[in-house]
């Protein structure tokens, strides 16, 4: 009798589980509990599209809402199938050798420092327009070397210096220590630019996925610091609404490489509560977005934060920022550096050089 | 009711974090030595074509250092009775390897570069996060005195 109430209530502090728990900081933290499977079928992709996923497929990656952090770090990536389709056509798989890289600090954690793109082809002594890039990865996952494509096309084809952001990650450094990390980096910018070739007046701001939230959240920290304001903002399929209705969170929900259950998976590792996720700076649709620059906001339409970007431009319209929001049919998350392998890609790229490159002109 | 009394504490566990899922000591002991195995393959082969002599330099600390790196791991996995399976490589690995093969000149230096920076971002991760939780003391160990060398590669890289 005794035995069974043990039971009982050991039974009962299982369901109870860990809801008063401290976050946990560990790499080796336990995913959350996975949400239902979808029945949703994503629309279909591009063929040259899919010719990606098939290759991202063929590299067997793991779910990465069922893995601790640690093992979905070393995960192939979406950018790992995209280059190994590459060498599939015959193409290289090197890094374009047109744009040189330097590695700089810009603080004093190890995670703190920024990869510096540059065209091979510019004098030493010129002085060129500079971009600030933010990778994404839900701020767990990825680094500046998973996501070389973007700043390298940027790079060539704007004349400019792209200065790739490395910030510390979550779960070990959890909110908003990336938020923190993307403004000093871009104070560090401004500051320092002048020193490796860049012009301070002429900086804009972009970034893909998290790093698409982290340039919109720079801008705003800019305003409000009174520091010089960036000449444009590109931000590519941002987090930017925490809303779970969305209609894309719904559509895409068993989309790849991005679905809906990995939305909830980064934000249990870099939430340090629930309310976090509330909190401006991530929910960007309800932050104060009056007097920031121009905003270009590219997006997939195969992707859970499709609608994220739809209704962040509506905010900024609303706000009476100038903005221009497209919608790629057929991509799916991750397209954007595709360009060399994927169509729309190579088109979104082109848009977007073509919205950058009249606000970095003198 | 002393049974009862005696659940309080294991009730109270539930308030704790929930527990850590460090990597089994097998998949420790599997990845690092994948990781390994790649790190010396791609390494010998750069240094059969690079002309550049830091790239020849950086590659051959690699199979130096991720050779010992592997005899390290498994002696502490002997010690802690962990079966070493001979070491094979990931389908990403497999992928990386062709894409060196498929490359000559400096772009297979190129290309060993970026793959490195990519990969020690990684190890690093693995050894880090074995080393703070892991469940085999001498493995646990052996990461833990793995992870200043992979350090060490990341600051070399940075120069690169």
């Amino acid at each position: 009798m005794k035995a069974s109430i043990a039971v009982a209530l050991l039974a009962m502090s299982a369901l109870a589980g860990p809801a008063i728990a401290q976050p946990s900081t560990s790499p080796n933290a336990p995913p959350p509990a996975t949400p239902r499977a979808s029945s949703a079928k994503p629309a279909p992709a591009a063929a040259d599209m899919q010719a990606v996923l098939d290759a991202h497929a063929a590299l067997g990656p793991k779910p990465i809402e069922t893995l601790t952090p640690v093992k979905a770090r070393i995960q192939p990536s979406a950018a790992d199938a995209a280059i190994a389709v590459k060498r599939q056509k015959g193409m290289s798989t090197a890094p374009d050798p047109a744009v040189t890289t330097k590695d700089l600090p810009y603080g004093a954690d190890p995670m703190q420092y920024a990869r510096i793109y540059r065209p091979a082809s510019a004098p030493s002594d010129a002085i060129l327009p500079v971009i600030v890039y933010y990778h994404g990865g839900g701020w767990v996952i990825a680094d500046v070397n998973t996501y070389d494509a973007t700043p390298r096309s940027l790079s060539r084809q704007l004349n400019a210096l792209v200065v790739s952001v490395e910030y510390r990650h979550a779960p070990e450094a959890k909110f908003p220590a990336q938020h923190d990390d993307a403004a000093a980096a871009y104070a560090w910018v401004l500051k320092s630019a002048v020193g490796w070739g860049g012009d301070a007046t002429r900086v804009a701001l972009a970034g893909e996925s998290a790093g698409g939230n982290l340039a919109i959240a720079t801008a705003i920290q800019a305003r409000d610091r009174g520091l010089t304001k960036p000449v444009h903002i590109l931000s590519v399929y941002p987090i930017a609404n925490s809303a779970t209705n969305l209609p894309s969170r719904m559509d895409s929900a068993t989309a790849k490489p991005l679905n809906t259950a990995m939305l909830k998976w980064f934000g249990h590792y870099y939430a340090r509560t629930p309310a976090d996720l509330q909190d401006p700076r991530i929910n960007l649709v309800t932050a104060d977005l009056k007097g920031l620059p121009p905003v270009t906001i590219v997006n997939a339409q195969i992707d859970p934060l499709r609608s994220d970007g739809e209704t962040l431009a509506a905010a900024l319209r609303s706000a009476g920022v100038p903005v221009e929001q497209r919608t790629f049919e057929g991509m799916t998350h991750e397209f954007f550096g595709m360009a060399a392998v994927v169509r729309g890609a190579f088109d979104a790229q082109a848009w977007a050089v073509s919205r950058l490159q009249p606000a970095l002109a003198k | 009711m002393k049974l009862v009394h005696a659940l309080i504490p294991i009730l109270m566990l539930g308030a704790t974090p929930a527990a850590a899922q460090v990597m089994a000591p097998t998949e420790y002991v599997k990845t690092a030595g994948a990781s390994d195995l790649y790190e010396r393959q791609s390494s010998e082969l750069v240094m059969q074509s690079s002309q550049d002599p830091k790239v020849r330099a950086f590659a051959q600390m690699m199979v130096a250092h991720h050779t010992k790196s592997t005899a390290d791991v498994k002696t502490a996995a002997a010690r802690s009775k962990v079966a070493v399976p001979p070491p094979a490589l990931t389908p990403l690995q497999t992928e990386l390897i062709a894409q060196l093969r498929s490359e000559s000149g400096p772009a297979r230096d190129a290309r060993y570069i970026a793959q490195q920076k990519a990969a020690h971002g990684q190890a690093l991760a693995v050894q880090q996060a074995y080393a703070t939780e892991g469940t085999a003391p001498p493995l646990k160990a052996a990461a833990a005195a793995i992870v200043p060398v992979v350090q060490h590669h990341i600051q070399e890289l940075m120069k690169m």
